[in-house]
């Protein structure tokens, strides 16, 4: 007879299925080593080997590495270009937080609090540009900016401003703005959806203490909502923040390829043309640490700012 | 009586930029189905309005001149063997570390999550030449695992709290009755999961049918190339050959599967992501 066996405290965990150690860890072994092995292989190794790596110089193939200690190192505190590569993905990370997060807040609390009856409608349209592939989003958009057919340029002489058109992404001061439209354009819908469930969580009882205090609607938007819902934005601007930095780089690569004259390159594309393009491998992987250690940082310290005592009433 | 008119004048206030945003959304999609439809000729004439006669041309050439077809086909592979891998390995492993107590188990679990935080962009260098290796280079095999392996922490994480729901009950009573711990397993929870194991997977496979970076490394020729390397392909090739047609075609070609599975799934494609991006 098998059953269950009472330990003194509580972890969410039996043992029920425990016949003896031996084909418990049989079992274990079964359900975690192969998986273990296979994240080992391809992501593990290849994190730890890249940190390795930067302390070579490696042009063309893994065979032909020398060590050159802190050389790369070096080169990248004296690359004019890095500079510019960490401003342009702070660019991208403070436009995208800024914008998704207003956006994204004000549609939540108006397809939640005002009763809209078509409200599904929109969730179900803002969400989608969020499951559509980089390449189309980046392509569509490429077109949208299109100096000579492109819809924002059309518009623009269709109001009367020929002034205003230009060549959006071959223009070096307007190429990396223009990155953020599509950006903010595909990244909304989650976070709406966040805030959305944050929303829907909080009690009716609040929002009728608040009006009986005479608040208005702005009143309790302030009051109410915006506290209450804080654990779902301090989350919504974290995550912006993390995939801003791990992957800014897709949408540059697929709409300028970080030109012109480097104005759109951020970290991750800079690493690609250093590694890919120009095959130096070695410098490739020090980028790459740099940017590992820029997100952790970024991340930690946001963290820190972000956090605020829960508020309770 | 005053406040309900203020409420209609606010709610019809609020509609303004709600409507103002679909369009936004909607309409260049929109344009891109219809832009597939035109000559390039009517392209330049006119490229935001409807075409004179609706023609499937640019959809026929695609698929010749510019072998879409191969591309398709390997996206699909790619997408199906990922989708695939990731399930054979997130499973067992979801299951351990949700029910089994042993040493490690929450270190472990704590180094599948922060995985989900890591810029991997560092270890594509050495991963390049790994795969190099191991002949898995300019490989659709070769890229599907490394999309498998990319998508475990994120499958590992929504299966274990999805696992964490099925009642214990059901695993003791079958114990009892004498089945081994793999049949628990794979009678037992695999199907009680089923709900997760689908959600999980439709995530899965529109991240792999997208992908385009990890693709752009790791293959190299032609005959290899995913669907989004084959567009971006068709893209920097428009801007000399001006086949702006043959393009927005092979953007439709990648669009529709995606489309059709969210009016399918819509509810669990959002419920999926936002549970991802939860744990943050």
């Amino acid at each position: 007879m098998r059953f269950h066996i009472p330990y003194p405290y509580f972890t969410g965990k039996s043992d029920w299925m425990v016949q003896s150690k031996k084909q418990k860890y049989l079992f274990l072994a079964f359900c975690l080593i192969p998986t273990f092995i296979m994240f080992s292989i391809f992501t593990l190794y290849p994190l730890f080997s890249g940190l390795y790596y930067s302390f070579f110089d490696m042009s063309g193939s893994s065979q032909a590495k020398e060590f050159v200690g802190f050389d790369n190192y070096i080169k990248l505190f004296s690359d004019e270009i890095i500079p510019a590569t960490i401003w342009h993905d702070y660019f991208l990370v403070i436009t995208k937080v800024i914008g998704i997060m207003i956006m994204a807040v004000f549609i939540a609390v108006a397809l939640t609090q005002l009763k809209i009856k078509e409200a599904p409608f929109y969730r179900i349209i803002f969400f989608f540009p969020n499951i559509m592939s980089v390449v189309v989003i980046g392509i569509l958009w490429a077109f949208i900016y299109n100096p000579d057919l492109g819809l924002i340029n059309s518009g623009l002489e269709f109001l009367g401003l020929e002034n205003w058109t230009r060549a959006w992404l071959g223009n070096e001061n307007w190429a990396l703005t223009s990155l953020v439209l599509p950006s903010i354009w595909a990244g909304i819908g989650l976070f709406m959806l966040l805030l959305m469930g944050g929303i829907a969580n909080i009690s009716k009882s609040y929002y009728e203490a608040a009006r009986i205090d005479g608040a208005n609607e702005w009143q309790q938007f302030w009051k109410v909502t915006l506290p209450l819902v804080w654990p779902q934005i301090k989350i919504s601007i974290l995550y912006i923040v993390i995939t801003t930095l791990n992957g800014s780089f897709i949408i540059v690569q697929v709409m300028t390829g970080g030109g012109p004259n480097n104005t759109t390159h951020v970290m991750g594309s800079y690493l690609y043309q250093q590694a890919f393009q120009q095959y130096n491998f070695g410098y490739g992987a020090t980028i790459g640490v740099m940017i590992l250690v820029i997100s952790l940082l970024t991340v930690l310290i946001l963290q820190f700012i972000l956090r605020r005592d829960k508020v309770e009433y | 009586m005053k406040r309900s008119v203020g409420n209609m004048i606010s709610r019809t206030g609020i509609r303004i930029p709600l409507i103002l945003w679909s369009i936004a959304v909607l309409y260049p999609i929109i344009w891109m189905f219809i832009g597939s439809f035109k000559s390039n000729a009517e392209i330049y004439a006119n490229p935001w309005g409807f075409p004179e006669t609706w023609n499937i041309q640019n959809f026929a050439t695609a698929w010749t001149e510019y072998s879409i077809d191969t591309s398709v086909f390997n996206s699909l592979i790619v997408t199906a063997v990922g989708a695939i891998l990731t399930l054979v390995l997130a499973i067992p492993t979801a299951y351990a570390l949700e029910r089994i107590r042993f040493k490690g188990s929450h270190f472990l679990f704590t180094l599948y999550i922060s995985a989900m935080m890591i810029p991997m962009v560092l270890g594509w260098i050495p991963l390049f030449f790994l795969l190099g290796q191991f002949n898995l280079l300019d490989n659709i095999f070769g890229l599907a695992i490394v999309y498998a392996i990319s998508q475990l922490p994120f499958s590992i994480f929504v299966l274990t709290s999805f696992m964490s729901t099925i009642p214990k009950s059901l695993e003791e009573s079958a114990a009892m009755d004498g089945m081994s711990p793999y049949g628990v397993l794979w009678k037992i929870i695999t199907p009680l999961s089923m709900s997760g194991i689908i959600t999980v997977t439709i995530m899965n496979a529109i991240q792999f049918w997208n992908e385009y970076f990890m693709a752009l490394i790791f293959l190299q020729s032609e005959e290899n190339y995913t669907l989004a390397l084959a567009i971006d392909f068709i893209s920097s090739e428009a801007q000399y050959t001006n086949a702006w047609g043959t393009l927005f075609a092979s953007l439709v070609i990648a669009i529709v599967p995606v489309i059709i599975l969210y009016s399918i799934f819509q509810q669990r494609i959002a419920k999926g992501m936002t549970e991802g991006a939860i744990k943050g």
